[in-house]
């Protein structure tokens, strides 16, 4: 999809230094930066006129946060692919965004390269993982394990457990491909649903949410 | 407290006025009598008004109300004549008693049922039994609320120190996690930037490295801070700690949040992780890599050490065993077998070596 088309990008961070030199960057490489903002309202209110294909996103900025401001964007165009770059490491707000709809996630000391390879593969609709981020999901399906059964709780089949350890064991999907002897793309598919289930289980824990509190009716 | 005395004082007063008209006939000096209690009832209103600003209590306040207390009583003798059983104010007096208590303590309140106690017993003729039960429960519970009311003060002062003690440690939380978010934007902006500057650029971005990923390490564990006496440890929060060491560069993976196991028990798998983490450095160099990952799987923990060094050729562990150089099994597969775990090593020449340590998870204490 992305063709000959420059990939649409908007950049939303609080520190202009960070959030020029990130622009700089996807331009340089040839990327269209279409729009940034420096806190979640600008980012939500530039969103949708800008358009952007894929929202390079830090957590930390004020409010609405991070989180929110994934939630929203995903809720407004489901196509948006929203890249995390966080500056604080793989904490629990993290989960909360990639179950809000984040696809990628990086931490900022990442290379301009892995930058650049994060956008363009969560663009094509990849998901971008670091290990950090993996043992964060596997702690998350164990925790919906013990927690009341419920016939829409998520569960990892064993390819999808396997597959999310070796991410988390800091190999790359081509390694694990060889290991596992599997297609790249299949390894890519597994580790795309786990986190598909995650979210849409969080969306469907949202309606349920909103529904007892009678927030339904709008 | 010197709003609920102002409750007692109101009920009080009700109590003499109330007893006054009903015993109206006891009275021989009914003018006198009326007299001192519109003084006790005019008294009781402007008690009530001074008390309720703390600038208004000082001392002459307290000796004046004692005064009118002790003024009220010793009109009894010319009120009622010689031959009275109650006296004009009655338990009114207790007001007085119990502002005393309120503002010096059991000390104020000893002194002023002192007072109280002798001028009673001065102004009767002869002493009843039941006079005398009075005067004791005035000079006993007198103090005690005193007392009390100390306590109670302490408390309170304590428990805003407390308050006020959480209040400024959640700020700087606050303002630590602020700050350190920027300090972590620049450091990885430096890294990013520095190496482009050339010459001793490199150097500048890999310093910023490395500091990065110890002040997100330090953060990473004070998320999960325990007292040092605690009997358990978060294993995750330990793990974390190898993050900081070098070589080789290591990468921790925890599930976001506490696993806690009996302190022993973390010593020694860190240990273990430890021990690892010392071979990958020996065996694979200065720049190796290495990745720790922690599951809590409920009924028992996994740890898996990896690196992508040369591996080990199989054999070569059995053989140093049997040679009895003990090292790697004792420090590694001694300790995790000690904790009545398995320690895994799978390790193929040229993809690097993996250890995986499965740690059955005994019920910690009652809590689990």
């Amino acid at each position: 999809m992305s063709g000959d088309e420059p990939i649409r990008v908007m950049v939303v961070d609080d520190h202009p230094m960070w959030r020029d030199a990130v622009e700089r960057d996807l331009a340089a490489a040839g990327l269209n930066v279409v729009a940034v903002a420096a806190n979640g309202s600008e980012a939500l209110a530039r969103f949708p006129a800008a358009r952007p294909q894929v929202l390079v996103l830090d957590l930390q900025i004020p409010a609405p946060n991070g989180v929110e401001v994934t939630a929203e964007v995903v809720r407004q165009d489901p196509s948006t692919r929203v890249l995390i770059l966080s500056a604080s490491g793989e904490q629990s707000d993290v989960l909360d965004a990639v179950k809000a709809g984040a696809t990628g996630y990086l931490v900022k000391s990442a290379s301009r390269e892995e930058l650049l390879d994060a956008v363009r593969r969560v663009a094509l609709g990849d998901t971008v993982f670091t290990p950090g981020l993996a043992g964060l999901v596997l702690g998350e399906y164990r925790r919906l394990l013990d927690a009341p059964t419920d016939d829409g709780t998520p569960k990892l089949t064993d390819r999808e457990t396997e597959v999310l350890r070796l991410v988390a064991k800091g190999m790359s999907y081509k390694q694990i491909a060889e290991r596992l002897v599997l297609s790249h793309r299949t390894v890519q598919n597994h580790v795309q649903n786990t986190l598909r289930k995650l979210q849409l289980h969080n969306r469907v824990e949202l309606t349920r949410y909103a529904i007892e509190q009678g927030l339904d009716e709008e | 407290m010197f709003r609920a005395l102002a409750v007692l004082r109101v009920v009080l007063i009700a109590n003499t006025v109330g007893l006054t008209v009903f015993r109206f006939d006891n009275f021989t000096h009914r003018g006198l009598g009326l007299t001192v209690v519109a003084v006790m009832v005019l008294w009781t209103a402007v008690a009530i008004w001074a008390y309720d600003d703390q600038r208004r209590r000082v001392p002459a306040l307290l000796v004046a109300d004692l005064a009118i207390a002790f003024g009220a009583l010793v009109s009894t003798p010319l009120v009622k004549g010689d031959g009275f059983n109650a006296t004009v104010p009655g338990f009114w007096i207790a007001g007085a008693l119990m502002a005393w208590a309120i503002h010096w303590r059991w000390a104020g309140a000893l002194v002023a049922a002192t007072v109280l106690s002798a001028t009673d017993l001065l102004i009767r003729p002869n002493i009843t039994q039941t006079n005398y039960g009075h005067v004791f429960l005035l000079m006993i519970a007198g103090p005690i609320v005193g007392y009390m009311c100390g306590s109670l003060q302490r408390m309170a002062a304590e428990r805003d120190r407390a308050e006020r003690a959480a209040a400024i440690a959640e700020e700087r939380a606050r303002l630590a996690r602020a700050v350190h978010d920027g300090v972590l934007q620049v450091l990885a902006l430096t890294q990013r930037k520095a190496p482009e500057l050339g010459g001793e650029g490199a150097e500048l971005g890999r310093l910023a490295g490395e500091q990065e990923q110890a002040l997100r390490s330090l953060i990473r564990q004070q998320d999960t801070l325990q007292t040092p006496e605690s009997a358990v440890a978060d294993l995750g929060g330990v793990l974390e700690r190898l993050g900081n060491r070098k070589p080789p560069v290591v990468s921790v993976v925890t599930p976001g949040v506490a696993v806690d196991l009996p302190q022993p028990e973390v010593a020694e798998i860190t240990a273990a992780v430890g021990a690892c983490l010392d071979n990958v450095a020996v065996h694979v160099g200065e720049d190796a890599r290495a990745w720790v990952l922690l599951e809590d799987l409920g009924d028992r923990i996994v740890v898996s050490v990896r690196d992508e060094g040369p591996g080990i050729p199989e054999g070569r562990l059995e053989a140093a065993d049997a040679d009895g150089r003990l090292g790697v099994s004792e420090s590694i597969r001694g300790r995790i077998r000690d904790l009545g775990g398995t320690a895994e090593l799978f390790s193929t020449p040229g993809t690097g070596t993996e250890w995986e340590f499965t740690i059955p998870r005994l019920p910690l204490g009652s809590s689990s």
